[in-house]
C-alpha cells in the first residue's frame, strides 16, 4: 500500500516539477485586427515549439488606451515581461527606469535592422525594432492626366509639388491636397516631412536649445498652410483617404495601411506612390515604428529576449508583413524578400524609410509633440500666423525642458 | 437588539467596504495628491503645498477648459430643461400613440454615449446631413464640418447633448405632472382659468421641486462632460472641458497625477458652489411662487 502511495506521490511530484520548469512570458501587444492576430498567434505557437520550456501569454492592447494601461502597470510595479511600444514612448519609459537595458543583448545585430536609433537613449539600447512605418506621397494618376500633366509626371521638388496641387485643384470638384484637421497624434506627422525637408530641426545639434521657430521651420509651416488654404481638402485622416479613393483629391501623404485598404476593399483607383518631394529630390518623410522591449521588473528576461529575437527575425517579420500588408519590416534581410521586391508600392515605402527622419528620442517627446501639433493647429485654424505660433511653441518647449 | 445591530452591520459590510475602498479612500488620497508633485512614472514625490493650485489658475489651458465647461453647462441646462418640460406636456395628453412618442424621446437616453457621439460625428461632417439641413435653411455650414471649426465645434457637441438628454428629463417631468392632483385643474376650470393661467399657477409651481432636481443633476452631469469631447474632438477646436483637461494631465501627456488631482478638486468645489447657489436661488423663488 505504501508503495502505491509512493508511486502516486512521485507521479504528481513529477507533473508538478514539469509545470514549474516551464517559464511563462507575458507579452502585451497591439495587433487585434482579425487579419493579423492569427499570424501573431501562429508565430507565438512556433516559438513555443522551438522553446518547449517557455510558454507565452498574449494580452491585447488597443491604441485608444494601451499607453495608459502600460503606464499604470509600470506605476503599480506590475506589467508584462515583453511590451510592444510605439517609438515615441521608449525614452519616456527608459528614463523612468521601467525598461531593461538591452545594449549587451542586442547591439550585435544592430547592423541588420533599421530603426535602432529610435530605441537608443543616452547611448543605451532599450528595445528592438519590429515593424516600422513611414509616409509616402499617393497621387491620383487620372487627376494628374486630366490636369494636363505628362502621363508619367510626378513632382520631385516642393515647388513642383505646390504647383501641381494648385493645378489639380483647378479641376471641377477636386482638391489638390489632403490636409489633416487638428487630429491628435496625426497633424504633426504631416507637418514634419515639410519641416525636415526644408532642413529645420526641433533641437540644436548639441540638443541644448529648442530651435523650432527657425526661418526654415517657419517657411515649412507657411508652405504647409499655403497648401491647406489654397487647395486643401480638410478632414480627418480617414476622411482624406475616403475622398482620395473617391477621386476627389490629387495628392495625399499616407502610410502603408492605405495600400491594405485599397487591396481589401478592391478599390479601382489609378494611383501611384512616390517619394516625398524635396528641395532636391527626394525629401525626408516621417518615420516611427513598433518596438519590443523588456520590462525592467521582469523575472523572465532571458526568455523574454528569446521571444523578442524570434518575433523580430526576418522570417517572422515577412510572415507578419504579408498578413498585415505592412511595407516596412525593420529587418534588412526581410526587406530583400521577394514580397517587397516585386511590388512597386512596397518598394516606394522601403526606399522612403531610408529617407526618413524620426522625432528626437526625448523623454518629453509626447508633450513636445502636443506643443508642435498645437502650433500647427494655431497656424491653420487659429491666428493664421506660422511664425508667431512656432515662437510660442518654442517658448513652451523651452519652459518644459527647464521644468 | 444587539444581535440585530450586529447582523445589520454584517449585511452592510460589503457596501461599506466598497464605499471605503473605491470611493472614500480615492477621494481623500487624491486630495492629498493635489498637494504633491506626484507623477505616475516617477513614484517618488514631494509635498508642494498650494503650488499646483497656483499653477492651475495661471494655466491658460485649464482656464480655457473651465470656460468651455461653463459655456456647456449654462448653454445646455436651460435648453434641456425647457424642451424636456415642453415634451412632457405634449406627451402627457391623451392622444393615440403617445407611448410611441414617449419611448422615442427616451430612446437616446438608454443608448451608449459613444455610439451617439460616433453617429453625430458623421452627421456633423462636411457634406453630412446637418450641413445639408443648414444649406436648405439658406445658411452656410462650416467649410470643413461642424466639429472642425472653432466657431461651431463646442455648440455642436452641446446640441447633441441636449438631444440625448431631453428624453430622460422629460420622463421625470412626466412623473411630476402625473403627481399633480387633477382636482386643482378642475377647480381652475370652474373659476374660469384658461390653459396658460392653470399652467402658470398650478403646473409650474407644483413642478418646482422636480425642476430643481433636474437642474441639479443635469448641472452635475454637465460639469463632468467628457465622453462626447473625447470621442468627437479630442479636445480640439476649443472643446476641451475640465474633465478632459484632468484626463489629459493625469493619463495622457505628463501623467501629472498631483496636478490632475488639484484640477479635479477645483472642479469639485465649482460643482458644489454651483449646486448650493442653484439650491438657494430656486428654493427662494419657490417660496415667492
Amino acid at each position: 500500500m505504501i508503495r502505491i502511495y509512493l508511486i502516486v506521490f512521485l507521479f504528481f511530484a513529477l507533473l508538478g516539477s514539469q509545470a514549474l520548469a516551464k517559464t511563462t512570458v507575458e507579452w502585451w501587444q497591439f495587433w487585434t485586427d482579425p487579419s493579423v492576430k492569427p499570424t501573431i498567434q501562429a508565430i507565438v505557437d512556433d516559438f513555443e515549439k522551438a522553446y518547449p520550456d517557455i510558454e507565452v501569454k498574449l494580452t491585447d492592447l488597443t491604441w485608444a488606451n494601451g499607453h495608459e494601461k502600460i503606464v499604470i502597470a509600470f506605476a503599480s510595479g506590475a506589467g508584462p515581461d515583453v511590451l510592444e511600444l510605439g517609438s515615441d514612448w521608449i525614452a519616456q519609459f527608459a528614463v523612468a527606469g521601467h525598461l531593461r537595458d538591452l545594449s549587451d543583448n542586442l547591439s550585435a545585430d544592430s547592423n541588420q535592422y533599421q530603426g535602432y536609433s529610435m530605441a537608443t537613449y543616452d547611448g543605451r539600447l532599450y528595445a528592438k525594432p519590429w515593424i516600422l512605418g513611414t509616409r509616402v506621397l499617393f497621387a491620383n494618376r487620372d487627376l494628374l492626366n486630366q490636369a494636363g500633366f505628362e502621363p508619367d509626371y510626378l513632382p520631385v521638388t516642393l515647388d513642383h509639388f505646390k504647383a501641381a496641387t494648385l493645378r489639380v485643384s483647378k479641376l471641377n470638384g477636386v482638391y489638390g491636397w489632403g490636409s489633416n484637421t487638428a487630429e491628435k497624434h496625426r497633424l504633426y506627422k504631416k507637418y514634419l516631412p515639410f519641416f525636415w525637408t526644408k532642413g529645420a530641426q526641433v533641437f540644436s545639434d548639441d540638443g541644448r536649445y529648442c530651435v523650432l521657430s527657425s526661418d526654415l521651420a517657419i517657411q515649412a509651416l507657411q508652405l504647409y498652410k499655403d497648401l491647406h488654404d489654397s487647395c486643401g481638402y480638410v478632414a480627418s485622416q480617414r476622411g482624406i483617404e475616403d475622398a482620395f479613393l473617391e477621386g476627389k483629391i490629387g495628392f495625399i501623404l499616407s502610410g502603408d495601411w492605405l495600400l491594405k485598404r485599397i487591396e481589401l476593399e478592391k478599390r479601382e483607383i489609378n494611383f501611384v506612390t512616390t517619394l516625398f518631394p524635396g528641395l532636391k529630390f527626394p525629401g525626408r518623410s516621417f518615420m516611427g515604428g513598433e518596438f519590443l522591449a523588456v520590462n525592467a521588473a521582469s523575472k523572465n528576461s532571458e526568455a523574454a529576449i528569446k521571444l523578442i529575437d524570434f518575433v523580430t527575425s526576418a522570417q517572422a517579420q515577412v510572415r507578419f508583413c504579408k498578413a498585415n500588408r505592412s511595407a516596412n519590416p525593420s529587418s534588412k534581410q526581410a526587406q530583400q524578400d521577394e514580397y517587397f521586391q516585386s511590388n512597386p508600392h512596397l518598394q516606394t515605402f522601403v526606399k522612403q524609410l531610408s529617407l526618413s527622419n524620426h522625432p528626437p528620442v526625448d523623454p518629453d517627446w509626447v508633450n513636445i509633440e502636443t506643443i508642435i501639433e498645437e502650433a500647427v493647429e494655431e497656424a491653420l485654424f487659429g491666428s493664421g500666423r506660422p511664425a508667431e505660433a512656432l515662437r510660442q511653441a518654442r517658448q513652451k518647449i523651452t519652459d518644459l525642458k527647464h521644468r | 437588539m444587539r444581535q440585530s445591530r450586529a447582523s445589520s452591520l454584517v449585511l452592510s459590510l460589503p457596501w461599506i467596504v466598497t464605499f471605503v475602498l473605491f470611493w472614500l479612500f480615492p477621494l481623500l488620497y487624491s486630495l492629498v495628491m493635489g498637494f504633491t508633485d506626484y507623477r505616475l512614472l516617477a513614484p517618488e514625490f514631494d509635498w508642494v503645498g498650494w503650488s499646483n493650485y497656483r499653477e492651475l489658475f495661471a494655466d491658460d489651458d485649464f482656464l480655457a477648459a473651465l470656460k468651455n465647461t461653463f459655456v456647456f453647462v449654462l448653454g445646455t441646462i436651460p435648453v434641456t430643461t425647457v424642451i424636456a418640460l415642453v415634451l412632457a406636456l405634449l406627451v402627457s395628453g391623451g392622444f393615440k400613440g403617445r407611448a410611441l412618442f414617449r419611448a422615442g424621446y427616451f430612446l437616446p437616453s438608454v443608448t451608449a454615449m459613444v455610439v451617439i457621439a460616433l453617429i453625430f460625428t458623421n452627421l456633423y461632417q462636411r457634406g453630412g446631413y446637418v450641413a445639408l439641413l443648414v444649406q436648405l435653411a439658406g445658411l452656410t455650414p462650416p467649410e470643413h464640418g461642424f466639429l472642425f471649426d472653432r466657431a461651431t465645434a463646442l455648440y455642436s457637441i452641446m446640441a447633441m447633448d441636449v438631444w440625448m438628454s431631453v428624453g430622460y428629463y422629460m420622463l421625470i417631468f412626466l412623473a411630476g405632472l402625473k403627481a399633480i392632483p387633477n382636482e386643482l385643474y378642475e377647480a381652475a376650470v370652474l373659476t374660469g382659468a384658461g390653459w396658460w393661467r392653470s399652467f402658470r399657477s398650478i403646473t409650474l409651481p407644483l413642478l418646482k421641486p422636480v425642476a430643481l432636481f433636474i437642474i441639479m443633476i443635469n448641472s452635475i452631469k454637465s460639469f463632468q462632460v467628457f465622453v462626447e469631447v473625447f470621442v468627437m474632438t479630442k479636445g480640439k477646436f476649443d472643446t476641451a472641458t475640465a474633465v478632459y483637461f484632468i484626463y489629459e494631465q493625469g493619463l495622457q501627456t505628463e501623467f501629472r497625477f498631483g496636478y490632475a488631482s488639484a484640477a479635479a478638486y477645483v472642479l469639485f468645489v465649482v460643482i458644489a458652489l454651483f449646486s448650493i447657489v442653484q439650491f438657494i436661488l430656486l428654493r427662494r423663488r419657490q417660496a415667492l411662487w
